[in-house]
């Protein structure tokens, strides 16, 4: 326990340079790229004078050491800085989007598992048969396809032809949202509010964003169990476990999947940058109004503090996620010391 | 395992299909989609149409439009008068109108909304600091506007938004607000016939009739403006009836599919929206004006509507838009379309040759014109090279660098297009061409005789005289060419058939209020 305490702190503590060298380089990148937050907010008509006033007042004529100094001092006080564009303090638009974000990689990682793992420890115990070529194809397939692309042909099925979901936002807009909202978590919120109608209605909208994301992940899951799963099959104790006639389903989804299943946990850590990176196509795919999308908006918008702001909380995100992932692992697995 | 995984879809099937079949809420609800932005939540910034849109529904101006039309009507003043020589207007204002928080209309407000326009310079502050010297109160109920000089055409400028009266209890002198949570009470507080409840940037904004409104009292209670990430999404969510009405911007495969689709009722908007090339004219290769004209004679716009937009714009042959007062099609009697002959003939006049063609960067910006731009911009680039003295080059860039390249001028020649500030051939024309607004736009032009003409339309109240000026413009336009029309947009708003009222005339201004449901 003592050793696991260490562990944890040791891991807090480099995910500080992380987020430090991670947000340098999008500070330099962000200074190196042609446009800058005056130009996208000013107009043509904007007057010389009053792009340099508006230049100094956000103090971007200043030398870029200066204004990255001046940022680093900034988020050791906790201050992800304000806005240059909305005039706002960075952490008010992220901490209205972040819970659409939340909610939709939680269930996105759901459907990963689902479609992943199962299918996964399916075409194990089915090696070289037919189903199992037809998972493996299925998993290079959703390996390669686009989210975006995906996401629009389940707009289509799902939501246009057969009319069964939702296919944008994250409810409908005939219901007023102040009616419900507290901390942003719209499941969590339509339930404290005892809004049954608001509640499944927020549901159905999260269904297609977070299958599509869920399907696209799943391919690495499915080819990561399988393989897992194919090791742990030829395993002595399976071996003994079919002697003694146990059902081969029970020992496939409860004795295999159990073991293969801790390596794949370890996975699920590392693909979770990758969930929020397919978030942010998700978002867009289904105008949903998470952090993904902000970053996209405020990229074109140029407005440094607010994309700074949104990487460190996705790397703050990632990194908890993958520590938390570490600990179960620890608790899954007896073998794992720390 | 598999039970907890086949137990959570269940429920989030189930919950989801039993609980949204329940009750709904009893109040009249629209759902407008779009792709665009709101920028900044004060009329003394915002300089989007968009955002003019939304202020024209929850703000007022001293005159108006009525829904879909171009005749000026009074607003929020009941009567105006000029002096003879035309540089002081008098408002008298209507009396008992308040806004939103009970707080008087009057002179004073308008006032002082005017001389906080001039102060903080926001972005659409020169359609008040170029004409206006100050404004009088009056009295209570009347004030008066002293003019630069006579303007002919100053109630077109009054009815825009930077003219819209504000409430001084509520915005802040010396600050633009970008978010309503900015305000004295943290929420917008207008005199038009809706009012803003709910304002959550790039998702969606909830407007609810205004009950105090002075005028025509809206038929739906509840406007919910849905902000799509894309425009293809928005068309799926009319199909699929999330949204009631769809507007700005859809892709023309769209709104070809769209509208042969019997469930909703299609409205064409011949707008004032145009599209055109500009010149770098000070400093680049086409400071030749031989160039330009060769460019300009070599754009053939019928193929360009058809290839890129499905016919869904039409070709523009003057800044002019066609409908507006002065229109004439110069560009297509002189330069014509796709005139090789003639592009060919000036280009080697110009010193150029098969062997020595004409090099440049053509530069478009997706970012900011849709998913068409780079169609265009490659359709123009065939079209040019039909010259075998031409070589062109394309190249983008993103909305923000776009703009800054053309203040540095670096971008030779690029494509730009423009939604008019008030609706007058002056705002076409003195704005590309004229010293001043040339500068702003990156093309950099600058004629005496230009000028004095500008000056001169926009002293003279005479419209035979302001004809012939105008008529004069567009001819010597053809000539000079510091920019060429290319086509002017047409507008395409998609409603649910039981959606009615949808009026937006050549101002392209929205009035919700006009809006209602059939059944």
């Amino acid at each position: 326990m003592k050793n696991l305490l260490r562990y944890i702190i040791t891991r807090i503590l480099l995910t500080i340079p992380m987020i430090f060298i991670l947000l340098t380089l999008v500070f330099v990148i962000l200074r190196i790229m042609p446009g800058d937050p005056v130009s996208a907010m000013l107009g043509a008509h904007a007057p010389e004078e009053v792009i340099e006033q508006k230049k100094e007042e956000l103090g971007l004529n200043k030398p870029i050491i200066i204004q990255y100094i001046n940022y680093m001092n900034k988020l050791l006080h906790f201050d992800l800085g304000e806005s240059m564009i909305f005039k706002q303090k960075v952490i008010v638009p992220i901490r209205e989007k972040l819970p659409a974000t939340i909610e939709l990689t939680f269930f996105g990682m759901f459907f990963t598992l689902l479609f992943g793992i199962f299918p996964g420890a399916y075409a194990a115990s089915r090696r070289r048969k037919g189903r199992d070529f037809a998972i493996r194809i299925y998993a290079n397939v959703v390996y390669c396809i686009p989210v975006y692309w995906m996401g629009l042909m389940l707009q289509l099925i799902l939501g246009i032809w057969l009319g069964w979901f939702p296919i944008a936002g994250r409810v409908n807009a005939r219901i007023l949202v102040s009616t419900f909202e507290r901390t942003g978590f719209y499941t969590l919120d339509t339930l404290l509010a005892g809004n049954l109608y608001a509640f499944g209605d927020v549901m159905l909208h999260l269904f297609l964003p977070s299958l599509t994301l869920g399907i696209v992940l799943s391919g690495i899951f499915v080819r990561l169990t399988r393989a897992n799963m194919l090791d742990v099959l030829k395993s002595e104790y399976i071996l003994s476990a079919r002697a003694r006639g146990i059902p081969e389903r029970k020992i496939v989804y409860k004795h295999a999947l159990k073991n293969a299943f801790i390596p794949v946990l370890t996975m699920l850590g590392l693909q979770f940058a990758l969930l929020l990176a397919g978030a942010i196509l998700t978002e867009m795919t289904f105008s949903w109004p998470g952090i993904g999308r902000l970053l996209m908006e405020r990229i074109y918008l140029r407005d440094y503090p607010t994309i700074q702001g949104v990487i460190v909380v996705f790397a703050l995100f990632v990194s908890i996620v993958s520590l938390i992932v570490d600990i179960l692992y620890a608790m899954v697995d007896p073998r794992v010391k720390y | 395992m598999k039970y907890f995984f086949t137990v959570i879809l269940a429920l989030f099937l189930v919950t989801g299909f039993v609980f949204a079949t329940g009750t709904k809420e009893g109040v009249k609800t629209l759902v407008y989609g779009t792709t665009e932005k709101v920028t900044d939540m004060d009329p003394a910034s915002a300089y989007d149409f968009h955002t003019w849109e939304i202020f024209q529904n929850i703000y007022q101006g001293l005159l108006s439009y009525p829904p879909g039309k171009t005749n000026i009507v009074p607003g929020l003043a009941e009567s105006y008068s000029a002096n003879a020589k035309g540089d002081q207007f008098t408002f008298k204002l209507r009396k008992g109108v308040k806004f939103t928080d009970g707080t008087p209309f009057n002179a004073q407000a308008v006032k002082w909304t005017i001389d906080r326009v001039i102060a903080l310079k926001g972005d659409p502050s020169w359609l008040v600091t170029d004409f206006v010297k100050s404004v009088d109160v009056v009295d209570d109920y009347t004030v008066r506007f002293n003019l630069k000089g006579p303007i002919a055409y100053f109630p077109a400028l009054a009815a825009t938004v930077p003219y819209f009266p504000e409430n001084p209890n509520v915005y802040p002198k010396d600050k633009i607000v970008r978010n309503p949570s900015e305000l004295k009470g943290g929420a917008l507080v207008g005199l038009g016939p809706y009012k803003v409840v709910s304002f959550k940037r790039d998702e969606e904004v909830v407007l609810e009739a205004n009950p105090d409104y002075y005028g025509e009292k809206p038929k739906i209670d509840r406007i919910v403006i849905r902000y799509f990430a894309d425009a293809t999404t928005m068309r799926l969510a009319l199909e699929k009836g999330e949204i009631d009405l769809a507007y700005k911007t859809l892709n023309p495969s769209d709104i070809a599919d769209l509208s042969k689709n019997s469930k909703f009722t299609t409205y064409k908007l011949s707008g004032p929206y145009i599209r055109y090339v500009c010149f770098e004219t000070s400093e680049s290769v086409f400071k030749n004006k031989i160039l330009r004209q060769a460019f300009g004679a070599l754009i053939n716009r019928p193929e360009i509507m058809k290839k890129v937009f499905l016919n869904q714009n039409e070709p523009l042959y003057s800044m002019v838009p066609k409908g507006m007062i002065y229109h004439t099609d110069d560009f297509k009697n002189t330069l014509g379309d796709g005139n090789i002959a003639l592009a060919d003939k000036l280009l080697k006049e110009a010193g150029y040759s098969k062997e020595k063609p004409l090099t440049f960067d053509l530069w478009y910006t997706p970012s900011h014109y849709g998913d068409t731009e780079v169609d265009m911009a490659e359709v123009l680039k065939a079209q040019l090279e039909k010259s075998s003295m031409m070589k062109v080059t394309l190249k983008s860039a993103e909305w923000a660098t776009y703009k800054q390249q053309w203040k540095a001028k670096q971008m030779a020649v690029y494509l730009l297009g423009w939604y008019p500030d008030y609706i007058d051939p002056d705002n076409y024309t003195a704005a590309f061409a004229g010293t001043s607004g040339s500068k702003g736009m990156g093309i950099n032009f600058s004629d005496p005789k230009w000028d004095a003409l500008f000056t001169k339309e926009q002293t003279n109240t005479d419209p035979a005289v302001r004809k012939a000026v105008f008529e004069k413009i567009q001819k010597m336009w053809t000539d000079e060419a510091p920019t060429v029309p290319i086509f002017q947009g047409n507008l395409y708003v998609f409603t649910r058939k039981d959606v009615g009222g949808v009026e937006i005339g050549p101002t392209l201004i929205f009035n919700y209020n006009a809006l209602y449901f059939k059944k």
